[in-house]
């Protein structure tokens, strides 16, 4: 039987592109003194992949790269998205980070806590339970620096 | 010039933008015990596109297949966005077949 490979290498690719994005936009954004850097480094990545995807022969090549290269373009817009959500909260700020601690200092909302690092209790929770259900009982806060 | 990749990326782009929306939704509804069948679901889109003859068909059932998989374990964060009040919070989730044994195992989370 012959078996068809380019929905494997597209899923692939697309699994792969969303994961490494996931933890890698976390962890630069996290530790970069700026966002613009990050940004422009993913964008041409991005781009040099498109190209490439543009001028293989290679179909499951071309696949493989048009899809990891359109990952790494939006990952290169997610720096900016994952700032915002350390002003609101929504994600760990590292204090160690002068850029973060500026966002600390400005934002009301900014927080070293990791709010989402726990599992669903079924109901809706106060801003006060929401920190204590992270803090409690629970291992030292770490941030990804 | 081959725009096979190109055009596939973009559409990827929009099936992984449409997991934003089926992720928020399906679990204000259905909730994060859902995430065994979801990723059954996408393995399963995986590997019917291993079995099909088009390009096109087998790309994007491999690519929303993914998707599905990647999406089952963002469940469990989003249930938690939604109690914090980040988003709207619905306490009358239809539940999945043998919820009780799927809350008692770690849900995935990458």
């Amino acid at each position: 039987m012959n078996l068809n490979y380019v929905g494997l290498v597209a899923a692939v690719s697309t699994f792969a592109g969303v994961w490494f994005g996931h933890v890698a936009v976390r962890r630069i954004e996290s530790i970069s003194p700026t966002i613009w850097l990050p940004t422009v480094v993913f964008a041409v990545f991005g781009l040099y992949f498109e190209w490439f995807s543009l001028s293989t022969s290679d179909i499951l090549l071309s696949v493989a790269t048009g899809i990891l290269g359109f990952t790494l373009l939006w990952d290169a817009l997610e720096f900016t998205r994952q700032q915002n959500r350390i002003k609101k909260g929504h994600a760990p700020a590292n204090a160690s980070n002068p850029r973060h601690a500026r966002l600390l200092r400005d934002h009301a909302d900014a927080t070293t806590l990791d709010l989402l690092k726990r599992d669903p209790v079924g109901k809706p929770v106060t801003p006060a339970e929401a920190v204590e259900l992270v803090t409690d009982h629970s291992l030292p806060i770490t941030n990804y620096s | 010039m081959n725009f096979i990749g190109l055009t596939l990326g973009i559409t990827t782009l929009l099936v992984i933008g449409f997991g934003f929306v089926w992720v928020i939704r399906g679990e204000r509804y259905f909730g994060y015990l859902w995430w065994p069948y979801v990723m059954g679901s996408g393995i399963l889109l995986v590997i019917v596109s291993l079995l099909v003859s088009g390009v096109w068909v087998s790309a994007l059932l491999g690519a929303f297949g993914a998707s599905l998989i990647w999406g089952a374990t963002e469940l469990k964060e989003q249930a938690v966005r939604a109690e914090i009040g980040w988003y709207p919070f619905n306490a009358r989730k239809i539940l999945p077949p043998f919820a009780e044994i799927i809350e008692k195992r770690k849900a995935p989370h990458l």
